[in-house]
Parts: structure tokens; sequence; C-alpha cells
């Protein structure tokens, strides 16, 4: 199987255990099943190590935008704990 | 439109994001539940991944490289033909060449090339020793080329070179699944499972070793910054197994 097959396997192999792990322990926080989804597909890449250049690269972009998303959920979660919501 | 679908990850990469798009705001608004929500963005999320993944694909056709490859190939193998050349080459690495790394076919039978120490000439007929029959021809091989490739000289341990090996074959070239390299005793045995390039019993490769195996010793002899030679190799199915001696 080439790499770029097995990394999207992997990809959603892991999506698919996560949510399914976490409705079955009755998560119902929408931000907290995208975390660790953004977590799960950072820590996936990185262990890919082998990808070419150009294709690091790409993945690198899609990184940033999941790990924008990342920064802005924590920076809510943050101020909702600091009003005291 | 349908050049941008030519591509499956991108066809796959943008109907996972439509269809993310479509059924996250259904299952949050209307089903009202958070997994299936789940569902939806993850689907988005690997469409993203899919579309950068259909962006790295090279721009030249398989079809358009196994052409150049072959056309080089024959080109040597006429070469070695003309020559009447049998002897198994021995890679060099960079630092014994002019900046790259080359294979040496020596023109006699019983030449010993453990004798090379010193850089030779950038030409493609080479004195190696001091007797007159000490001439080799030098080519460039698939292996010399893809050194180009590595950013970093790989380490001289079996983690390195494999990890180098590991990089070219299945990240940069995606030729193979997997390397496995076992140095020991002046052998280094290298296992490559899912090889797309098989060895083919022909004169070039006789001498010269298959392009995968050409790769491992490239990488090797580099890797070592000493000559070696392709000893054995030899394909079970998908699976080449090459046996590379170092010439200390």
């Amino acid at each position: 199987m080439r790499i770029y097959n097995r990394f999207i396997l992997t990809l959603t192999l892991a999506a698919g255990f996560i949510n399914v792990l976490l409705a079955f322990l009755g998560q119902q926080d929408i931000q907290i099943y995208f975390i660790i989804n953004i977590i799960a597909y950072m820590v996936i890449t990185l262990l890919y190590v082998y990808f070419n250049p150009r294709a690091r690269r790409a993945l690198d972009g899609v990184s940033v935008v999941f790990f924008g998303a990342f920064l802005v959920i924590v920076a809510i979660k943050v101020m909702d704990i600091i009003s005291g919501r | 439109m349908r050049k941008l679908l030519d591509n499956p990850y991108r066809w796959l990469g943008l109907s996972l994001c439509v269809a993310g798009a479509v059924f996250s705001p259904l299952a949050f608004f209307i089903i009202a539940s958070m997994p299936l929500t789940a569902v939806g963005l993850s689907a988005i999320m690997l469409g993203f991944v899919c579309v950068a993944l259909a962006n790295a694909r090279p721009y030249i056709s398989p079809e358009a490289c196994r052409l150049m490859l072959k056309t080089g190939m024959e080109n040597t193998s006429a070469l070695l033909e003309e020559l009447n050349l049998r002897n198994k080459a021995v890679y060099l690495p960079s630092l014994m060449r002019e900046g790259r790394p080359q294979a040496l076919i020596p023109l006699s039978d019983d030449a010993d090339l453990k004798q090379i120490r010193q850089k030779l000439p950038g030409r493609l007929l080479v004195r190696y020793g001091a007797n007159p029959d000490d001439m080799a021809v030098a080519v460039t091989t698939a292996g010399s080329i893809n050194i180009d490739l590595l950013e970093n000289s790989p380490e001289p341990t079996s983690e390195g070179i494999e990890g180098a090996v590991n990089y070219i074959l299945t990240g940069v070239l995606d030729i193979a699944s997997a390397a496995k390299i076992i140095s020991r005793d002046g052998l280094i045995r290298a296992e490559i499972t899912g090889a797309r390039l098989p060895y083919e019993n022909v004169w070039y490769q006789r001498c010269l070793g298959s392009p995968i195996a050409s790769i491992v010793a490239a990488v090797s002899s580099e890797a070592l910054a000493k000559p070696v030679r392709i000893k054995e190799e030899s394909q079970a199915k998908d699976k080449i197994s090459v046996v590379i001696e170092v010439l200390e």
C-alpha cells in the first residue's frame, strides 16, 4: 500500500475510533471531539516522517489551520473560565 | 474542471469536504447529535488532508518517469555490452568522485578495487590503480542521482541508512512500502517490501543491480564514506533482498 493511502487510512481509523470512544463515554461537547481529533491528526502526521518535502509542506499548511482552530477553541474555553460562565 | 478532478486524492478530498459540510449542520441542528456532528467534522478534516496530498503529487506522470529510466538504462546497457563488461559495479561515495556518488565497473575481471583510496577524476574512463589494467568505467546510476534528494548526509549506522533508504524509497519515490537494513561484519543486508520496480535478469542489472538495490548501495556508500558492492540480489514476490559488501 502506498504511503499516502496508508496515511489517509490511519487518519480515518483514528478519527473513527476517537469518535466512537467519546460517544460511548457519553461526551456531548463538540469542542472536545474537535480538539482530540486535531491532536490525533498532529501526532499521526508527525509519525509519518518519510513524506517527501512537498507533501510535508502541504501537510504543515493543513496543520497550521487546524492548530489555529485548536487555539481559538482553547481561548474561548479560557475566557469562559475567567469570566466564570 | 475535468483537470481539477483528475487526481483521485483531490476528488476524494472535495467529496469528503462537501459531505462533511452538508452533514455536520444537519447532525447538529436537526438530529442534535454531537457524535454525528463530530463524524461530519472528521470528514471535513480528512478532506483537507486529501486535497493537500493531491497538490503534493509529482508533476511528471509515472509513465514518463519509467520512459526516462528505461532510456538511461538501455544506453548504459549498450555501453556495457559493447565493452563486454560483466563485473559487479563498485559504488563510490561522493567524496571519492567529483561531488556525486557514482558506480565504477572495472574493465578487468581480477580487479582489486579495495586499493582505491584517493579521489578519482570525474571522467567516463578512470584509472583507479597503478597497473595499466586498473581501468574502469564510471557511470551514474539511479542511486547516485537520488542522493541529492536527501536533506542531510545519512549517519553511518544501520538506523541512519535505513532512515535515508526509507525516505527515498517510500516517501519521495513511492516505489516500495518499507525497507529494513541490518549491518554486520562488513555486510549490509537490506529487505525491501512492497517493491514496485522488480529485479530483471538483464545485463545492466547484473552489473549495477536493480534501481532499488542501486539506491540502497549508493546510500550505504555515502553513509559509510566507503566503496560498496552489491554482492547478492534476489526477489520473492514483492520483496527484494539485497546483500551489500563494504570494501574496507
